[in-house]
């Protein structure tokens, strides 16, 4: 059998995004790189499962998913300190450092519990609807709606008290704070 | 996503919205104006580090090795366990 090559650019145009969330899922570039490379060989082997027309990045996405939850559950050990190595992960990438503002959001984001930044990183960086998130999560839409909730206000709470500054007071507020200094 | 021609990711859901005409005390939207302000300046710029993030991993494209993987596995299927 031979792949469509449709079919393969489909795929290859997934893979960046397939990283990103292997990246926020694993925590780890190199463990990452070796989800992405799993889920292809199962999705290529499988492609016959795959109906054309059909959202590709959804179904890498649930593949993707599926065995990282599975080799989780397998080396629980091994992978119980992601959160805390996915702040580490994110800081290796050199282009971005330098801005207080960028590491305190990422140290925030690993302080979400990881069903809700999975959540929100399907819904928010991803680009996925709400349906086809819950489809890749296995679970209620409303399940989704209410983690990216969660998550959304938990990491504004966070951000709020550590760094106010960073944020800069908004308008309104930068209005009230020039006019009631007498009062 | 790099190949947009049969990708059907629809825009994330608006029905959101309409929660937001009055807070969990039934009290409308309007009495908490300032907070609700504060909220979406809040949630734009997680928004935008969000993807910020997410972005730089994907601007870096398709290691080599993945591609030679996918181009291979397409070529010759049939050796795929």
């Amino acid at each position: 059998m031979t792949l469509d090559p449709a079919i393969r650019d489909q795929v290859l145009g997934t893979v960046p995004s397939l990283r990103a969330f292997a990246i926020s899922l694993s925590g780890n570039i190199d463990r990452a790189d070796d989800l992405v490379q799993e889920t292809l060989l199962r999705a290529l082997a499988h492609i016959d499962s795959f109906q054309p027309g059909t959202n590709m990045p959804a179904w890498l996405f649930t593949i993707l998913r599926n065995l990282f939850r599975s080799e989780y559950r397998k080396r629980r050990r091994e992978v119980e300190d992601a959160d805390g190595r996915y702040a580490e992960t994110l800081k290796s990438h050199p282009e971005q450092t330098g801005r207080v503002e960028f590491n305190e959001f990422r140290a925030a984001l690993a302080k979400l519990p990881s069903d809700q930044r999975e959540a929100l990183i399907l819904v928010g960086a991803s680009g996925f609807s709400y349906e086809d998130a819950a489809a890749i999560c296995g679970c209620a839409v409303g399940t989704i709606k209410s983690r990216v909730n969660r998550a959304r206000t938990r990491l504004a709470d966070l951000l709020a008290i550590d760094s106010v500054d960073d944020f800069g007071p908004d308008r309104a507020t930068r209005a009230v704070l020039a006019g009631g200094g007498r009062s | 996503m790099k190949t947009g021609k049969t990708v059907n990711l629809q825009p994330p859901a608006s029905s959101e919205a309409k929660a937001e005409d009055r807070d969990a005390m039934g009290r409308p939207a309007t009495q908490r104006k300032g907070e609700v302000r504060l909220g979406r300046e809040v949630q734009a710029r997680i928004g935008q580090q969000l993807r910020a993030l997410y972005d730089d991993v994907v601007s870096e494209g398709v290691p080599q090795h993945i591609a030679d993987l996918v181009r291979k596995l397409s070529d010759q299927d049939d050796g795929v366990a």
